[in-house]
């Protein structure tokens, strides 16, 4: 590669004039695109927008103000969770304790405000507290006593799901600060308001996004998951670096459980929900581009993988699919999706570029 | 001339012998007495010959004493000690498993040792860390590199230094993209593209990256273990005249693990080599020959071979015994 782009440079050095600017700014607009391409998340891109278009095309009402905002709640939470997970995929390790911290925080956050009688944002701010605490403990038993990430939330993931149901005695209660009749101020900003969720969305993508690709966090998570040798032996702290992901990553998922419990106004004790939650929070990360085997991964990717999860979702739904044929066919437009990425992937390694 | 500077920061006496020739003799003189008169920097002082000035013959800036260093049953370093002056070039030759990576990781804070003492300037040196080490000056390429292999060529340069803007924590890439390549240029490597993933670049690329960021950081004192191994003639040649002139400027003392005799004798002042964990020899390179070192290696060798081979026979004769009942 040196010696053509060695040889190249002089070739094209006298003929360089302003005759060829057009040509040169053509040239450069092939390179944008061919760049937009080889993005980590340019083949989801892609992926996500002719699945749109397919559905617009095809089903009437798709393409609607009101579809989308029946679109969100399928999205924007997902993205969020992504988002936590991506840092903790990054690094070579799996979160699946998320769908159980997802489920327990609500309930925190009940007894804080309900049963503890504190002000609603405290008991949010505790609650939060709480499931980073929760992504702590992982973090420990992953860095410090050395559990493989797979077992250690495997085991947390049990653990919440059946704390969850002591202390809920297993009955469903109404969320704090929400009624079903009225949305006040509170239950607005914390996922009741119809663009709430989505904002909220909008917002710690962009931020873990900037943390990820401008910050010596991101380059970190990025070291101790491709290199952790090479990593602890240029000074990074690994411990560190692994427990303060898995602390952001529970933080993620705790949060969503709150917008969550607030939207629906309940906090339902149900772990096989749960469970979903967690495989979708997962397949978003993977289909927008991050490794599973670590030291590669975007956040913004995971946002556009929730929308694709989204748009595939809702797109069945509209088209009329049946319940049953609803979960077929997701699997397999999932499988379809990742081998189109894999197959972009692989061109993009030829550019040259990551 | 008369009166001899102590530190290597004055200017060599200005004859018409080049530094690099002029430095050898004078190192013999203050090596010799050192080790008669326990090496410390008063007595050196105290001989006071004219040819002081020298880098080689600067004071004592790191002595290493009895280090062992054991993981779980294997022993990787007995008993090491060794000593660097200010501005020398120690060459650290050794078979592999002999414990040299070892050494490295002990004196730059990887590892702790088990035993045994360290001092940098005189004063005890226990890096609690690699940070702790770099922040008492000391850096190190690793036999295995430590790059990485996602991170852009500038981020791996810049590896637990980066550089960020004043006011706000983001990286300042630029910058960091800036510097690095001029610090390329600096060495004579030539790297395209300093955003590509190091993964794309070939070994000696990957071994000059490594190499660079170790000397263009803040350390005096440097540990190189193997920074040749991966590199064409001439990538190892640039390493080889960046590591003589850091040697002529006299600022940065060096330890580098080599297994080439010839760059031992062409780059070091001095050449230790270490046989199971423990330092058997310490010559100055000016004093020896690739002929010496190559005869203690294969002596080192026979030996090795020969109580394999009457162990082996010990073995069967204990097994035929048994055999025989």
């Amino acid at each position: 590669m040196a010696i053509a782009s060695g040889s190249e440079a002089p070739a094209q050095a006298p003929s360089e004039g302003p005759a060829n600017a057009s040509r040169a700014l053509g040239k450069r607009l092939v390179a944008l695109g061919r760049g937009f391409l080889t993005l980590r998340e340019g083949s989801i891109v892609v992926v996500t927008v002719a699945t749109f278009v397919y559905f617009a095309a095809s089903t009437p009402g798709f393409a609607t103000g009101a579809n989308f905002k029946t679109l969100l709640p399928f999205f924007a939470p997902f993205a969020i969770l992504a988002a936590g997970e991506v840092f903790v995929m990054i690094n070579g390790e799996i979160d699946l304790s998320i769908g159980s911290v997802y489920l327990i925080t609500p309930f925190l956050f009940y007894k804080l405000a309900s049963a503890g009688g504190l002000p609603l944002v405290p008991s949010v701010i505790i609650a939060l507290l709480g499931s980073a605490m929760i992504g702590f403990v992982n973090g420990f038993f992953i860095a410090v006593v050395g559990i493989s990430s797979f077992v250690a939330t495997f085991g947390m993931l049990f653990v919440l799901d059946g704390l969850t149901l002591v202390i809920s005695h297993a009955e469903p209660v109404a969320t704090p600060g929400t009624s079903a009749i009225h949305v006040g101020s509170f239950a607005q900003v914390f996922g009741g308001g119809t663009y709430s969720m989505l904002i909220w969305a909008l917002g710690i993508v962009a931020v873990l996004q900037l943390l990820l690709t401008l910050t010596r966090w991101g380059v970190y998570t990025v070291a101790v998951g491709g290199n952790r040798l090479g990593a602890a032996e240029a000074g990074v702290r690994v411990r560190l670096v692994l427990i303060r992901n898995f602390v952001m990553c529970s933080t993620c998922a705790g949060f969503v459980g709150i917008l969550e419990a607030v939207h629906t106004t309940t906090a339902t004790p149900d772990p096989s929900g749960a469970g979903e939650i967690l495989f979708e929070g997962i397949a978003a990360a993977v289909i927008g581009g991050t490794l599973l085997q670590g030291g590669s991964g975007t956040v913004a990717g995971g946002l556009i993988g929730a929308l694709f999860l989204g748009i595939l979702h809702d797109g069945l739904v509209i088209k009329g699919v049946s319940a049953d044929y609803l979960d077929l066919y997701l699997g397999i437009a999932i499988i379809l999706v990742m081998s189109v990425n894999v197959l972009v992937q692989r061109v993009r390694k030829g550019s040259g570029l990551g | 001339m008369a009166e001899q500077p102590l530190n290597g920061e004055q200017e060599p006496p200005g004859e018409a012998l080049p530094p690099g020739e002029a430095l050898l003799p004078a190192e013999t003189v203050a090596e010799d007495e050192s080790s008669m008169s326990g090496g410390t920097a008063a007595a050196d002082a105290a001989a006071g010959a004219p040819a002081r000035a020298e880098p080689g013959a600067g004071e004592e800036v790191l002595r290493v004493e009895h280090i062992a260093k054991s993981f779980g049953p294997i022993t990787a370093l007995r008993d090491v000690g060794l000593k660097l002056r200010k501005g020398e070039v120690l060459g650290l030759l050794g078979d592999n498993g002999s414990g040299k990576s070892t050494l490295i990781k002990v004196i730059c804070g990887f590892h702790k040792q088990d035993k045994g003492q360290m001092f940098l300037r005189g004063e005890p040196y226990e890096p609690k860390s690699v940070d702790d080490a770099r922040a008492h000056g000391i850096d190190t390429v690793y036999q295995d590199l430590a790059l990485i292999d996602e991170l852009s060529v500038y981020h791996n340069m810049f590896l637990r230094r980066e550089r960020v803007h004043a006011g706000i924590p983001f990286l300042a890439n630029a910058r960091m993209r800036r510097n690095a390549r001029k610090a390329l240029d600096e060495i004579g490597i030539n790297i395209p593209r300093l955003d590509v993933p190091v993964a794309r670049l070939s070994g000696g690329q990957r071994q000059a990256i490594a190499v660079a960021r170790t000397v263009y950081g803040e350390a005096n004192i440097l540990l190189l273990d193997e920074p040749l191994a991966a590199m064409g003639a001439k990538e190892g040649g640039a390493i080889l005249e960046l590591i003589q002139r850091l040697k002529e400027e006299g600022n940065v003392s060096i330890i580098m693990v080599l297994h080439n005799y010839v760059h031992v004798l062409a780059t070091c002042d001095r050449v230790n080599l270490i046989q199971d964990g423990v330092i058997t020899f310490d010559k100055l390179t000016s004093e020896t020959s690739v002929e010496e070192l190559t005869d203690i290696v294969v002596e080192e060798y026979r030996r090795a071979r020969q109580e394999a081979l009457a162990a082996d026979m010990e073995a069967a004769a204990a097994k035929r015994s048994t055999g025989a009942r």
